[in-house]
């Protein structure tokens, strides 16, 4: 075993540990940065400068547009309910497997350690996946599955080539994003900082639609369509041609 | 270079209409020209090129090319409709996104690279479901798409990673090839929200647009299911190993969307819900074509994707142009809708035929096909029947169509979205061109939507050579796979392949084939331990 790819895997798996485990939302997304920044390293051969800048890149990105929405601290995340020494204590079992497993039943082409780190990090994205009930959470779940994921096609296949690596960055900055942007969403609408809405669980229905002007209203009051009030046109907007 | 321009355009335009999504206009006019210029240079690009790219390469087919000209075409006539009935400025962005994404995954031989694009396309939809004044709702919504699309992606870049070396290289048992391939295949049924993972893709007709959810809901998935053909067919279907597990659950899958999105389409009150229902029905046979695993299915599969993706943003179109004209989304309350809008009627009409086809159509003989090559009688029969289910709820639409509305419940009579003319006003163009627009956005969005349709049938017809493209090789290979049995697992087999490092034997040299002469004299010595079994090429105990 490289000692230098088994430490940055350390790191990597401990950075984990920080965002699921932390219910301060800026020591999770902390935690989180860690991971991701290290986590292209475990590689052998490392990869390509380019490749490896751009990965690096895109996980500062990705944390940077997740760190938009808890700087100022005031909105906490879920958290691990049984505490940070259960989660490592299920991260170190599954890299044991990872490690152990390594191949998959074939010779891998890559570090059995990357396969190790994969699977401590998928094993500690479940928790938020299955029951996270805040959007960072839930996000800070999916960012790991996918760093997860590529740690263990790293062992399995090796090193990604530059093209990889740049797709790979591209996701993780579009996955980073679209998790900040929908965590800053929930923010701004009421107190309840990041968490999920109660009313998006269960199957609903579309809001009446709005009567046209001059037009003689339905059976029920109406109200407008969801997304009348953005700037496209909408069909409530265009109703001069009703009699 | 044909590819790499489209790929400019799309990313580039994108990128343009989100930083300028600030102001309305920018967004959409740099979405606009954008889609504009994608079906432009989409057109331009050639099926032949190979590029090498950063250590991997690009290659273009002629079915990429068939699949984009498309995608380009569609999403700018989806994002006129968004126009005239009512969008967000987000959508011709996101749209071109999902295309650039589709270009890129389309082009990329390593599977395992382009799972990671087809992926990377799908985070743009979040946009999409941001409702503007309920931030909450849409976060939750938007959440939860992209954590069936990270899932599905982590386990389709699992098994390609694991099935992405050099076949001859792998050694192990049948069970972990079956693991790779269902979890690829679930990965697609995830994607698709194929029945039972559904729900999600339900919930996402409550804030996304209907011009703007088969962008969402079935362009992207569909890029990744063309990726997961190539996949199974190169690295899964020529393995002669047994499946038949993995196979029964994903044709499970596919049969429970079939047939059970058609009845969940059918008692939807809204029309949004009606298409978002028959999206994720039509995807059930896709993922009968994952479940063929037969070189055979290749061709009819890819040929019923590009159908269904254009007939289902067609209905899409339709829908919008359906809430446009009559101001509303409830089937309830459309009654005479096809006495009162004869283009509408038509549109749907069309829509039908394109959709669930006619004999001798392109599109149906490729569903009959692939029903045939994946399941065996009794079942074969009942789920070619289960793929007529979608006319239940079209003709419950076509049904309220023609009942004559009530007016004690408000409902009116006369013609409605036909083109109106608006007084000309020489001294201000521009207040002439808005007033002439805003009165017409209903008969826009139901003449984009009637092209929309006559595209769907076209391709539904074979038409644009789609049956031939599809018929084609994946971009990158030479020509078609070729069975292959897995190496056997180390220590069980005793035909486990000689070690290399060991000298080359000479073949010249006699070898005596009768059995070694025994000594029956000798005495067996029974203190030394007994070797079970010997690998060739294994080392010798000691």
């Amino acid at each position: 075993m490289n000692p230098a790819l088994a430490g940055v895997a350390l790191a990597v798996i401990v950075g984990a540990i920080v965002a699921v485990s932390a219910r301060e939302a800026r020591t999770a997304v902390l935690g989180l940065a860690v991971a991701l920044i290290a986590a292209p390293a475990i590689a052998d051969p490392v990869a390509a400068t380019s490749g490896m800048a751009a990965r690096v890149v895109a996980a500062v990105l990705a944390v940077y547009l997740l760190w938009v929405a808890v700087r100022d601290g005031e909105a906490p995340t879920g958290g691990s309910r049984l505490g940070w020494a259960a989660e490592a204590a299920l991260a170190a079992a599954a890299a044991v497997v990872g490690y152990d497993q390594h191949g998959l039943g074939a010779a891998g082409l890559g570090p059995a350690i990357a396969q190790a780190a994969g699977f401590a990090l998928a094993a500690l994205a479940v928790a938020p996946l299955i029951t996270g009930r805040d959007v960072l959470r839930v996000g800070i779940g999916l960012l790991l599955l996918m760093q997860g994921a590529l740690l263990v096609a790293v062992g399995l296949d090796g090193t990604p080539s530059a093209l990889e690596q740049i797709i790979t960055a591209g996701l993780i900055v579009g996955l980073g994003g679209a998790v900040g942007v929908l965590a800053t969403a929930a923010r701004r609408d009421g107190s309840d900082g990041f968490a999920l809405s109660a009313d998006a669980r269960t199957p609903t229905r579309r809001a009446p639609d709005a009567p046209g002007p001059g037009r003689r209203l339905r059976r029920r009051p109406e109200s407008l369509p969801l997304w009348s009030s953005d700037t496209f046109g909408t069909s409530d907007s265009a109703g001069d041609d009703q009699p | 270079m044909t590819l790499v321009l489209f790929l400019i355009v799309t990313v580039g335009s994108a990128g343009i209409a989100l930083i300028g999504r600030g102001r309305a206009g920018v967004a959409v006019t740099a979405g606009l020209l954008g889609l504009t210029g994608a079906t432009v240079t989409a057109i331009a690009i050639d099926p032949t090129i190979v590029i090498e790219v950063g250590g991997s390469v690009l290659a273009t087919s002629a079915y990429a090319r068939l699949f984009l000209i498309l995608g380009s075409t569609v999403g700018l006539a989806l994002a006129l409709v968004g126009l005239a009935a009512g969008s967000r400025r987000d959508a011709p962005a996101v749209t071109l996104g999902t295309l650039g994404a589709m270009g890129l995954a389309l082009s990329l031989p390593d599977p395992r690279i382009a799972v990671l694009a087809s992926t990377a396309g799908g985070l743009l939809g979040v946009l999409l479901t941001l409702v503007p004044g309920g931030g909450r709702v849409g976060a939750t919504v938007g959440i939860r798409e992209i954590r069936a699309l990270i899932v599905a992606g982590a386990m389709a870049t699992a098994a390609t990673a694991w099935i992405g070396r050099d076949l001859s290289q792998l050694v192990a048992q049948p069970v972990v090839f079956g693991l790779a391939y269902f979890a690829f295949g679930l990965a697609v049924a995830v994607r698709f929200g194929a029945i039972p993972f559904h729900v999600w893709a339900a919930r996402l007709t409550d804030s996304v647009p209907e011009s703007a959810l088969p962008i969402v809901t079935a362009w992207g998935p569909a890029a990744f299911a063309v990726v997961a053909l190539a996949w199974v067919d190169s690295s899964v279907a020529p393995l002669l190993v047994d499946m038949d597990a993995e196979r029964a659950i994903i044709l499970a899958i596919a049969i429970a969307t079939i047939s059970l999105a058609a009845f969940a389409a059918l008692i939807q009150d809204d029309i949004e819900h009606v298409v978002g229902y028959s999206i994720i029905g039509d995807a059930g046979v896709v993922l009968l074509a994952i479940a063929a695993l037969d070189p055979e299915a290749w061709a009819p599969a890819r040929t019923w994707i590009l159908a269904y993706v254009v007939a289902r943003s067609a209905f899409a179109a339709w829908a919008a142009a359906m809430r446009a004209t009559f101001f509303t989304g409830r089937v309830a309350d459309m009654g005479g809708w096809a006495l009162r809008a004869p283009l509408l009627a038509m549109g749907l009409g069309i829509i039908v035929i394109a959709s669930i086809g006619l004999p001798g159509l392109a599109a149906f003989d490729a569903r009959m096909q692939l029903v045939d090559i994946a399941l065996d009688p009794p079942l074969q029969g009942l789920v070619f029947l289960a793929t007529f289910l979608p006319l239940l709820y079209y003709g419950r639409l076509a049904a309220i169509g023609v009942v004559r509305p009530d007016p004690a419940l408000g409902g009116e009579s006369g013609f409605v979205g036909l083109p109106r003319r608006t007084p000309m006003d020489r001294t201000g163009i521009r207040t002439s061109a808005v007033t002439f627009w805003t009165a017409n956005r209903a008969p826009s969005a139901v003449l984009v939507s009637l092209l929309v349709a006559v595209l769907a049938l076209t391709v539904s017809a074979g038409g644009f050579g789609g049956p031939a493209a599809a018929a084609g090789l994946p971009p990158g290979q030479q020509g078609p796979s070729e069975p292959f049995e897995p190496g056997p697992v180390p220590g069980v087999d005793e035909s486990f392949p000689a070690d290399e490092s060991l000298p080359p034997i000479d073949e010249s040299f006699p070898v005596d084939e009768s059995p070694p002469a025994v000594d029956e004299s000798s005495p067996v010595d029974e203190s030394l331990p007994v070797q079970e079994s010997q690998p060739v090429g294994a080392s010798p105990s000691p």
